[in-house]
C-alpha cells in the first residue's frame, strides 16, 4: 500500500478526478452569476435603476458582445435582441432567471455528488480488496500474531470512513474552495472593505479552529486504538469462554472489560468537550460577521459608496460563504483523521516482511511435475527463542520417493515436514526440488503439485463437496452459466476499474480434464471413493439420508426414490411390519405426524409455513376459520399450555429437557403462564388476539401417540383432513404456492429429507425398536435398487457449518485429508493428519496411502519406525538432528560418505554425530 | 390411555411413590410409551443400558444367561420397574428381559432420567431411599441365611 493516502487515491482515480474538476470549473460562472443577480434584481428591477431616465421599458436577456479592441473594436454585435419589458416584467424575468440558475447550480451539485460518491465507493472497493489481498502475502510467522477478528474489523468497518472521504479527498477542497473564492471575489468586487472584513474573519477561522481540533484528533486516535483492542479482547474472551468458566474468571473478565469501557467513555467524553468548544467558536465567528456587514456596509450605503443592491448581494453572498468554509474545515479535519486511520491500517498491514508477489503471479496450470532431486543443504530452523528445531539437515533424494520422518518425541520431524511443504519459510540453508529453489516456487506450483495435511483441519462453511474440491479451484476454466449479458459486462467493467478480479465464483473453476474426469458426476464418484478410503463413506451416506433431493439435479435418484417407496412398503407388508410405518395418504389423517403437518400435507420451502409462522399465516387462518377449527385448536393450545407450564415449572431456563420436550421455549414460559391463568379463569373470552395466536402455535406440533395428552378424537381428525383439502384448493394461485411443497405419492418432495421421501410416511411412535427395524428394511431396499452411491452424492451437499463444526473431529480430519488426496499431488506431506483416527484405522490408512503413492512422493511424520516399513527412505531425528538411516544416500554428499546400496540400513555413527556437533561448540566459544 | 393414567401407574412404583405429582407427570411426559409383542426383547444381557421401563400392561420375565444355560430369574407384571439398576450404575445389562404377552411399557431414557435426578433432589432422595431399602433387605436376607 502507498504510504500516503492522497497519493494512493490520486494514482488510481486521476482520470475521474480530472473530469469532476472540469465540471466544477464549468459550474463556477453560473455560481457567480447567481450571486450577481440579486444585485440586479434590487437595483434595476425593484429600485427601478433600469428605468431611471424616464424609460418605460428595458431589454431583458439581450445576448451580444462588444468585439475587443484587439480585433479593431467596433459596435456591439447583438446575437439575440432580447425582450422588451416593463418594470414588473423585468422583476419577474430576473427572478425567473435566478430560479433557473438555482436549478442549474443544483444540477451541477447533484452530478458532482453522484460522481464523487461513485468514485469513493470504487476506491473503497479497491482498498478493501487490496488490504484483503495483502493478507495472503503475510508470511506464516506474521499470521501467528495477527488476530483474525481485528483484521476483519479493519477491512469491514475501519476502512468505511476512509471510503467516504476518498470521494471528497480532492474534489471537496477544490469545489468548496473555488466556490468560497468566487463568493469572496464577488464581495471584494462590490466593496474592498467588506471584502477585507470577510477575509480576515475567514482567516481566523482557518487558523485557530484547526489547531483546536488537533487535540480532538489525537483523542480520536486513542479512542480508535482502544476500541479496536476492546473488540479483540471481547473476541478472545468469547473464544476462550470455556477457560473462563473452568476457572471461574467471569468476575475478572467483567472487571477487565468494564475498565476498558470506562477508558473508552473517558476518551469520548473528552472528545465531546473539545468538539463542542470548537463548535461554539465557529458559530460565534459566523454570527459576528453579519454584524460588521450591517454596520459597516450600512455606513457605506448611507455615505453613498455602496448601493442597496450591492449591500443585499454582499449579505447574500456572505450567507453563501460559511457553509463551504465550514465544510472545508470539516474536510481538513477529516483529512487528518482519515490520514491517521489510514496510517494505522497500513501499519497493521505492513508486517516486517511480505511474501514476494511473484510467488502468486501467473504460472500455468500445467506446470512441470515436482520431480528430480530434492536437495536439502544445511537446513536450520530456529524457534522464536533461538533454540534449534531442526539443524544440520542435509539430504539429497531422488523424487519420487516415499520418505518417513521419525522423531524421538521432539518437534523436529514435523518442522522439517512443514518446511518441505513450505508452511515454514523462515529457515537458513537451501532447499531445491528439481533444481528449483523451494522458496521461489510460485504458489501455483506448490499449491497444486505439493500438498500438506496437518493436524488441524481447516474447513470453511459450505457443503461437504465445496470443502473437498477446495484444492481444485485454482483458476476459472470457463465462464459460468450466467453467460455474457449486460449485467455481467457491467460487473467486469467495475472489477477492472477497481483492481478487483474479473473472475466470478460462479464460473467453472474445476478443470475436470486435467483430473482425467468427464465432469461433475465423475468427480463426485472420485470424491466418494476417496472418502471410502478414509472410512467416511457411511457418514456421507447418512448425511445423504437426511439431505434434500432436488429432482432437477438428481432426476435419476428422484425416480428411484419413488420406486423405492413402493418396494419398501411391499417388504414391510411381507414381514408383517406394516404397522411400523403409517404412510401419507391424502385422504386420511396421519396419527404419527403433527397436526400442522396433517394440515399442510407438505413440506415447508421458505419460512412462511415453518414453525410459528404457520400459525399466523393468513391462508392457514382463513382455512381454519372456514372449517371452524380455530377455536377448537386454541382450546387444545390452552390445554397443552396448561400441562406444559405445570410440568416444566421449576426447570431452569436452558435445561436440555426444555429443548427436547417442551412445546414452549423456556423464555416464553412466563408469558404462557399468564395466558394459562387468564384461560383458566375466563376461558376463551379472557384471551387477546395475540394470546390466541400464541396458543394456536402449540397444537400444530402435537402428535397424539407421542405426547399422549388425549386431545384428538376421530371427529377432529376427519375435520383436519377436510381442512387439508380446503388448504390445497385455496393455496392454488396464492403467493404462498411456492412456499410449500405438497406430498405426492408419485413425486419426490424436494423440501423434505431423503429419508422421509423414501418412507413417505411416519414411523409409528410407541412400538419398541420400530425405527431400527424400519431403518434396516429401508437399507435393504436401498441396496437392492443400487441407490447407495446416489444417496451418498446427496450427502456431499451436507452443510459442514462454520469451521466444519457440524462434523466430528475425525470427519473434519478425513475431509481435510481427502481434499489433499483428490488433488493427486506429486508430493504429499502427512504431518499428523491421521492423529484423530484410532490406531488400527490410522495404520491401515497409512498403508493404503503409502501403497497409492508408489511412484509419487510422500513425506510422512511417523510416531515410530515400525510404521515406516513400506517407506523408501527413513530419517530418524535425535532432538533437532536428522539422520538418514535407510534408503539411498546422497550420491555426492559432503564428507565423501557416498552411500550407494538402495535399501541398506545405515547405522547412525556416534562419530559422525560428534563431527557435526563439534563445530557448533567451536563457534560458540571463540 | 393418557398421560394421567401413566402417572397413576408410576405412583405405584415404590421408587417413585413419594415424588411430587407434577414431577411424575414430567417423568411420564419425557418418557416414551412403547409396545412389545410377545417374545420381543426389552434388552439383552450385555447390552448398553440406555433406558429403564415401567410395565403398564402385560407380563414379562427376566433371564440370566449363565455358562450352565438360561435361568429364569423373575417375573414382571403391571407397575413393575425394570432396568433401572443398569442406568444408575452405568453398567451393561446384567440380564435379559423378554415379553411374555403383548406389553405396554413406559420407556424412561437414561439421559433424561439422570437429568431429572440432577435437577430435582427430591427425586434423587426417593431413588436413594429405595436403593437403601433394597440393600437393607439384602443384608437381612444374608443375615438370615448366615444364622
Amino acid at each position: 500500500m502507498e504510504k500516503s493516502l492522497f497519493r494512493y487515491i490520486w494514482r488510481h482515480t486521476r482520470r475521474e478526478q480530472l473530469v469532476i474538476f472540469a465540471a466544477v470549473l464549468a459550474s463556477l460562472p453560473f455560481y457567480f452569476w447567481s450571486l450577481d443577480l440579486p444585485k440586479r434584481i434590487v437595483n434595476e428591477a425593484i429600485q427601478g435603476g433600469a428605468f431611471k431616465d424616464g424609460r418605460a421599458t428595458a431589454t431583458f436577456l439581450e445576448i451580444g458582445a462588444t468585439p475587443p479592441a484587439l480585433f479593431g473594436g467596433g459596435p456591439r454585435v447583438t446575437f439575440f435582441e432580447g425582450f422588451t419589458v416593463g418594470q414588473l416584467g423585468l422583476l419577474f424575468g430576473l427572478s425567473t432567471l435566478f430560479l433557473v440558475l438555482v436549478l442549474v447550480n443544483g444540477a451541477f451539485k447533484y452530478w458532482i455528488n453522484v460522481a464523487k460518491g461513485a468514485l469513493g465507493e470504487r476506491m473503497l472497493r479497491r482498498m478493501r480488496f487490496d488490504l484483503f489481498s495483502l493478507t495472503f502475502r503475510f508470511p506464516p510467522e506474521t499470521l501467528r500474531t495477527v488476530k483474525a477478528s481485528e483484521t476483519a474489523t479493519i477491512i469491514k468497518d475501519e476502512v468505511e470512513p476512509i471510503g467516504g472521504f476518498i470521494g471528497d479527498a480532492f474534489i471537496q477542497p477544490m469545489f468548496l474552495g473555488t466556490q468560497a473564492a468566487t463568493a469572496m471575489l464577488f464581495i471584494l468586487l462590490q466593496n474592498v472593505w467588506l471584502g477585507i472584513i470577510a477575509a480576515s474573519i475567514v482567516g481566523i477561522q482557518f487558523v485557530v479552529i484547526p489547531r483546536l481540533r488537533r487535540v480532538q484528533l489525537r483523542l480520536g486516535k486513542e479512542r480508535q486504538i482502544a476500541s479496536r483492542k476492546l473488540a479483540g479482547r471481547v473476541g478472545e474472551i468469547v473464544d476462550g469462554m470455556e477457560a473462563v468458566h473452568v476457572h471461574d474468571a467471569t468476575a475478572w473478565e467483567k472487571a477487565e472489560i468494564g475498565e476498558r469501557l470506562f477508558h473508552l467513555f473517558d476518551l469520548r467524553f473528552r472528545i465531546y468537550k473539545w468538539k463542542f468548544a470548537v463548535k461554539f467558536l465557529n458559530n460565534l465567528l459566523a454570527q459576528i460577521t453579519p454584524f460588521f456587514f450591517y454596520s459597516v456596509g450600512g455606513y457605506f450605503a448611507l455615505k453613498g459608496k455602496l448601493d442597496i443592491g450591492q449591500l443585499v448581494a454582499v449579505i447574500a453572498a456572505y450567507r453563501e460563504l460559511p457553509p463551504p468554509l465550514k465544510e472545508l474545515i470539516d474536510w481538513d479535519q477529516q483529512r487528518l483523521d482519515v490520514q491517521i486511520k489510514y496510517d494505522q491500517i497500513t501499519q497493521q498491514f505492513a508486517p516486517e516482511r511480505l511474501i514476494p508477489e511473484e510467488v502468486f503471479a501467473g504460472a500455468e496450470a500445467d506446470a512441470e511435475p515436482l520431480r528430480g532431486p530434492l536437495v536439502v543443504k544445511d537446513l536450520r530452523v530456529m524457534d522464536s527463542h533461538g533454540s534449534p528445531l531442526v539443524e544440520g539437515a542435509s539430504f539429497a533424494w531422488d523424487l519420487p520417493a516415499r520418505i518417513a520422518l521419525v522423531g524421538d518425541g521432539g518437534g523436529g520431524p514435523s518442522v522439517l515436514a512443514r518446511v518441505l511443504a513450505r508452511r515454514i519459510d523462515d529457515f537458513t540453508g537451501q532447499i531445491s526440488i528439481g533444481g528449483r529453489d523451494l522458496r521461489r516456487l510460485p504458489e501455483a506450483v506448490t499449491g497444486r503439485r505439493l500438498t500438506y495435511a496437518g493436524v488441524d483441519p481447516i474447513l470453511f462453511p459450505g457443503t461437504l463437496r465445496d470443502n473437498l474440491v477446495y484444492g481444485l479451484r485454482h483458476r476459472p476454466v470457463r465462464p459460468g452459466a450466467a453467460g455474457d449479458d449486460a449485467e455481467q459486462r457491467r460487473r467486469r467493467l467495475e472489477a477492472s476499474r477497481t483492481g478487483n478480479p474479473e473472475a466470478s465464483p460462479d464460473d467453472e473453476w474445476i478443470d475436470y480434464a486435467a483430473l482425467g474426469l468427464e465432469g461433475a458426476d465423475e468427480l463426485d464418484h472420485r470424491l466418494l471413493e476417496e472418502l471410502a478410503l478414509v472410512g467416511m463413506r457411511d457418514d456421507v451416506y447418512r448425511f445423504g439420508l437426511s439431505g434434500r433431493v432436488d429432482p432437477a439435479r438428481y432426476p435419476h435418484l428422484a425416480e428411484k426414490l419413488v420406486e423405492a417407496r413402493g418396494l419398501l412398503r411391499a417388504k414391510l407388508a411381507d414381514r408383517d411390519m406394516r404397522q411400523l410405518v403409517e404412510p401419507f395418504d391424502p385422504a386420511r389423517y396421519n396419527n404419527q405426524a403433527t397436526i400442522g403437518e396433517n394440515l399442510l400435507f407438505g413440506a415447508s420451502v421458505g419460512g412462511a409455513f415453518a414453525g410459528r409462522a404457520r400459525a399466523v399465516n393468513p391462508l392457514v387462518r382463513r382455512v381454519l376459520d372456514a372449517e371452524d377449527l380455530t377455536d377448537e385448536l386454541v382450546r387444545m393450545g390452552g390445554d397443552i399450555a396448561q400441562t406444559m407450564t405445570e410440568i416444566f415449572r421449576g426447570l431452569p431456563p436452558g435445561h436440555p429437557l426444555f429443548e427436547q420436550f417442551s412445546f414452549i421455549a423456556a423464555d416464553d414460559l412466563p408469558e404462557y403462564e399468564d395466558i394459562v391463568r387468564r384461560w383458566a379463569t375466563r376461558r376463551a373470552s379472557g384471551l387477546t388476539r395475540e394470546d390466541r395466536n400464541r396458543l394456536l402455535v402449540l397444537p400444530l406440533d402435537y402428535v397424539e401417540p407421542r405426547h399422549r395428552l388425549g386431545l384428538i378424537d376421530d371427529v377432529l381428525k376427519a375435520r383436519i383432513v377436510e381442512a387439508r383439502m380446503r388448504f390445497r384448493r385455496e393455496l392454488r394461485g396464492t403467493l404462498w404456492e411456492q412456499e410449500v411443497e405438497l406430498y405426492d405419492a408419485e413425486r419426490v418432495c424436494g423440501a423434505a429429507p431423503l429419508r422421509d421421501n423414501l418412507l413417505f410416511g411416519r414411523v409409528a411412535h410407541g412400538i419398541a425398536d420400530a425405527r431400527e427395524r424400519v431403518t434396516k428394511v429401508a437399507g435393504e431396499v436401498i441396496s437392492e435398487l443400487g441407490m447407495r452411491d446416489d444417496i451418498a452424492r446427496v450427502g456431499l451437499d451436507f452443510q459442514v457449518g462454520p469451521g466444519g463444526r457440524l462434523l466430528t473431529a475425525q470427519q473434519r480430519a478425513s475431509v481435510a485429508l481427502v481434499r489433499c488426496l483428490v488433488k493427486q499431488p506429486d508430493i504429499l506431506v502427512l504431518d499428523g493428519a491421521l492423529a484423530s483416527y484410532g490406531d488400527a484405522q490410522a495404520a491401515s490408512l497409512l498403508a493404503t496411502i503409502t501403497e497409492a503413492y508408489r511412484g509419487r512422493s510422500l513425506v510422512a511424520v511417523l510416531r515410530d519406525e515400525a510404521q515406516a516399513a513400506d517407506f523408501d527412505i527413513l530419517v530418524r531425528f535425535t532432538g533437532p538432528r536428522p539422520q538418514q538411516v535407510r534408503g539411498p544416500l546422497a550420491p555426492a554428499a559432503e564428507g565423501g560418505e557416498a552411500g550407494v546400496g538402495a535399501g541398506t540400513v545405515q547405522q547412525p555413527l556416534r562419530d559422525s554425530d560428534k563431527a557435526t556437533t563439534e563445530p557448533e561448540f567451536e563457534r560458540q566459544t571463540p | 390411555m393418557t398421560l394421567d393414567t401413566e402417572v397413576q401407574s408410576l405412583r405405584q412404583v415404590p421408587m417413585f411413590k413419594d415424588i411430587d405429582p407434577a414431577r411424575l407427570k414430567l417423568l411420564a411426559f419425557t418418557s416414551e410409551r412403547v409396545t412389545f409383542a410377545p417374545g420381543q426383547r426389552f434388552f439383552s444381557q450385555g447390552d448398553l443400558s440406555d433406558a429403564a421401563y415401567v410395565i403398564l400392561e402385560g407380563r414379562a420375565h427376566v433371564m440370566l444367561e449363565a455358562p450352565t444355560g438360561v435361568i429364569k430369574v423373575a417375573e414382571l407384571g403391571r407397575n413393575d420397574l425394570v432396568g433401572e439398576m443398569g442406568i444408575l450404575s452405568e453398567t451393561p445389562r446384567s440380564a435379559t428381559v423378554l415379553a411374555d404377552t403383548d406389553i405396554i411399557a413406559l420407556r424412561i431414557d437414561k439421559r433424561v432420567f439422570l437429568e431429572l435426578l440432577g435437577q430435582f433432589p427430591q427425586m434423587s432422595i426417593a431413588v436413594m431411599r429405595e436403593l437403601a431399602k433394597r440393600l437393607e433387605r439384602t443384608n437381612a436376607q444374608l443375615a438370615g441365611r448366615a444364622s
